[in-house]
């Protein structure tokens, strides 16, 4: 089998050997849980739920009408105590649904559907309605993605099997220890797009995973046409555009998406939520992560109810050295979010938990660039990070945009390669702002 | 302030860990056989120059740094770099003080005065050499027979030199039998020395083996980048032949090597995008060689490296397409994204 890849990228220490072995462990007994009510990218929703109110596990507690919503569910059986902002994962306020649990586990689902002799269109609400938004980014909202306009169709439906980011683990053991939930979730979203093809893009490290995937294909989806792709371990193989290149040979056009390469990309995570959004009825409820780190003692993959926060996993699930604990980080070291405390909710789209040491999170002084052009190897994208820098530096948003500034899928790969530890993405992430900012001002006032 | 003393940052959280010490490190490591040869060729007054020009590198970074009240950062190695440099390029019978005022240029005009690591236009090392061959035009082209100590009865032309005034590549051969260099005065022996570096010029500049081994460290190690000494390299070899003289004698001879491996590959001074470096070797490369055959010097890597310098900055505008590139006026593509 060959092993594809993209041009560039880097290779940070995969550390996933910590993790890799434990068995998942789903947990459903907390005390609390603080559910954000927006998750998801797109049109806010609103609770439907009042402080008081008795809800079960898996009913419906906020929605909205508006084609970019999903709707969110009560992640365990309880009342609900508070609807307050509350800080999320993302370092930002937002309201959120806290419920506490009742004693026993009153559950509603939905009933079940058959994804292959339902209509397109009942699939499609049945996505919705299971609240799934693409858990490998921004949340973006699985029914949008897997319904296209008529004039772009659908040939791939490529599963993000690359879990490229260092430490994560909780896609490699959803793969081993449920393979069916996950080649199923594929068939699915292959019906419901229409695609012809699917791949599994899985990072060459995780190579034994191979058999497991092509006996569940033969015994889940015997029909069609789909394969295991071999990749080569390399950061950020599992971005969606280096994905695609790296299985299609296709490059998705500049402000484009997947879709304009024929292309629909998931997630372990989220295709796993389709395949029982249809066999179980179970709508997005848990959350699989990775909790490890250097000041973690017992490092360990988890299902957890979503709105759990960080503080309960210890030290009952999880034991940690707080002597040894400098920086706590919601997902991968490469794109995560590090959160100032922790009482900060794991959602949906939370991948992780890591709780670094001091030799980990050493902080860096940002010296000059020595133009080396080691970020302009490594950039996935093919941008000029070095020179980009000093575009945004100088303040020139004109070079800035042509260089490919809202290009930029902000992987974090120069930052992670400078040896002056300059703030690239960091300093781009700011830059696309400033960058759309002006191209806004600009359509105003061509506009007038 | 978080009550825990969690660290906030945005991400990544993970850094290789190369610095640009370890970088100046890996340069230093690859120009040792070259150094260390230098001083096998020309005994005790190469290895002085050596010590001086980097000693006075070090000190003037330092105090320039000291006196404009910036952070003295000579712990990143590269006013290191910078004093080896000068003193690889220039003749073995350099005076002292010389070599030290040619390293304090460097590091003080050249470098420092245009913001320090990183920011200077031109090439900090051939900078001090220019200023001391424009001003010491005599001294600067003083050179010695290798193996026979520093006085005034080895002196002997360069190779580039012989050819020059005249000479043939037969001459050169048989003066390095004369000078007991080399056993045959034949074409293909004349080369093997030249290969191997017995013969006269620079301190750090006549060992093409060595300096190839340095330049295969550097590639290995991926510190620099092969396009722009395979560009300049390949360009003069192709403009050497053009003009009718020997590709493969003017690769072998003069200080094209060392500049393309170690001078033209200086990060600072030379172009960050792959097209702009092959442009930049290419030129540096013509330049060179249009020097060599009709210029008043013998050689003309130091000009040839200088000029490309100065146009670099204009390079970086050629970029590499990025990922995902459309030709702009393609409204197709913007309206599928919103």
């Amino acid at each position: 089998m060959s092993t594809k890849t993209f041009k560039g990228g880097a290779h940070p220490p995969e550390r996933k050997d910590r993790s890799a072995s434990s068995p998942i462990e789903v947990l459903r007994n907390v005390t609390q849980v603080v559910i954000p009510v927006n998750q998801h990218f797109g049109a806010p929703i609103q609770p439907l739920v009042k402080v008081g109110d008795q809800v079960k596990r898996g009913q419906k507690i906020a929605d909205a009408d508006g084609r970019m919503t999903v709707p969110l569910h009560a992640s365990v059986y309880g009342t609900v105590k508070k609807i307050e902002p509350r800080m999320q994962a993302n370092n930002l306020e937002g309201l959120a649904i806290v419920i506490e649990p009742l004693p026993g586990d009153e559950a509603v689902f939905m009933p079940t559907l058959d994804p292959f002799s339902c209509s397109r269109e009942e699939a499609l609400a049945r996505v919705r309605e299971a609240g799934i938004i693409g858990v490998g980014g921004a949340g973006f909202p699985a029914h949008v993605k897997f319904a296209p306009p008529p004039n772009k169709p659908i040939e791939y439906v490529i599963a993000n099997a690359a879990e490229c980011e260092p430490f994560l683990t909780i896609d490699e053991r959803v793969m081993e220890e449920s393979p069916e939930d996950f080649i199923d979730g594929i068939a699915i979203v292959m019906r419901i797009t229409g695609a012809t093809k699917g791949v599994v893009g899985l990072e060459d490290n995780k190579i034994h995973l191979v058999p497991i995937l092509e006996k569940a294909i033969g015994q889940k989806a015997s029909g069609l046409d789909i394969v295991v792709q071999l990749l080569r371990t390399k950061y950020p193989q599992g971005g969606e555009k280096m994905l695609i290149t790296a299985v299609t040979g296709r490059e998705v056009p500049s402000g484009g998406l997947p879709m304009d390469v024929a292309c629909v990309v998931s997630n372990v995570g989220t295709l796993k939520a389709v395949s029982e959004a249809f066999r179980k009825g179970k709508p997005v409820i848990d959350t699989g992560l990775t909790v490890t780190g250097g000041a973690c003692e017992t490092p360990k993959n988890l299902f957890v109810p979503v709105g759990m926060l960080v503080q309960d996993l210890f030290p009952d699930v999880v034991r940690y050295d707080e002597k040894k604990l400098r920086r706590l980080v919601m997902g991968g070291p490469m794109m995560g979010p590090a959160v100032p405390s922790m009482q900060v909710p794991i959602q949906k789209n939370t991948s992780g938990v890591l709780l670094m040491d001091a030799a980990e999170a050493k902080v860096y002084e940002e010296g000059p660039c020595i133009r080396c052009g080691r970020c302009m190897r490594a950039c996935s994208c093919r941008l000029s990070p070095a020179l980009l820098n000093v575009a945004l530096k100088a303040g020139d948003l004109d070079e800035a945009e042509r260089i490919g500034a809202l290009d930029c899928i902000e992987c974090g790969t120069c930052s992670f390669v400078c040896p002056s530890h300059i703030q690239l993405v960091q300093r781009f992430r700011i830059g696309k702002q400033l960058v759309r900012a002006k191209k806004q001002k600009e359509a105003q006032r061509a506009g007038k | 302030m978080p009550a825990n003393n969690l660290l906030l940052s945005s991400s990544p959280h993970v850094y290789t860990g190369v610095t640009p010490q370890k970088l100046m490190l890996s340069v230093i490591i690859a120009l040792t056989p070259v150094s260390v040869y230098g001083v096998v060729l020309y005994g005790l007054p190469a290895l002085l120059a050596i010590v001086v020009s980097i000693a006075t590198a070090v000190a003037s970074e330092a105090a320039f740094r000291a006196v404009t009240k910036q952070d003295v950062r000579i712990g990143d190695l590269s006013a290191v770099v910078t004093g080896l440099l000068v003193a690889l390029i220039s003749p073995p019978s350099i005076p002292l003080w010389m070599v030290a005022m040619g390293s304090f240029a460097a590091i003080v005009l050249a470098k420092e005065f245009f913001g320090g690591l990183g920011a200077n236009p031109f090439n900090p090392a051939l900078i001090g050499r220019a200023i001391l061959l424009m001003s010491f035009p005599a001294a600067m082209t003083t050179w010695h027979v290798p193996f026979q100590g520093i006085s005034d009865a080895t002196t002997g032309a360069t190779p580039l030199n012989i050819v020059k005034m005249g000479g043939t590549i037969a001459d050169v051969g048989q003066g390095f039998v004369a000078n007991g260099l080399a056993t045959a005065s034949d074409y293909g022996s004349t080369l093997w020395t030249l290969f191997v570096g017995n013969r006269g010029g620079c301190i750090g500049e006549s060992s093409i083996l060595l300096i190839l081994v340095g330049f295969v460290f550097l590639l290995a190690i991926r510190a620099i980048s092969f396009i722009t000494p395979v560009a300049m390299v390949g360009t003069a070899f192709v403009a050497s032949w053009a003009l009718g003289m020997d590709p493969v004698y003017g690769a072998l001879s003069g200080g094209i090597l060392f500049g393309a491996v170690f001078m033209a590959t200086d990060y600072s001074s030379s172009p960050v995008t792959p097209l702009g470096k092959a442009i930049f070797g290419a030129g540096a490369g013509l330049v060179t060689v249009i020097i060599r055959r009709f210029g008043g010097y013998p050689e003309g890597v130091t000009y040839g490296i200088l000029m490309m310098n100065a146009v670099a900055p204009f390079m970086d505008k050629l970029r590499v397409k990025k990922y995902g590139f459309v030709a702009p006026a393609k409204p197709a593509a913007k309206e599928a994204a919103k």
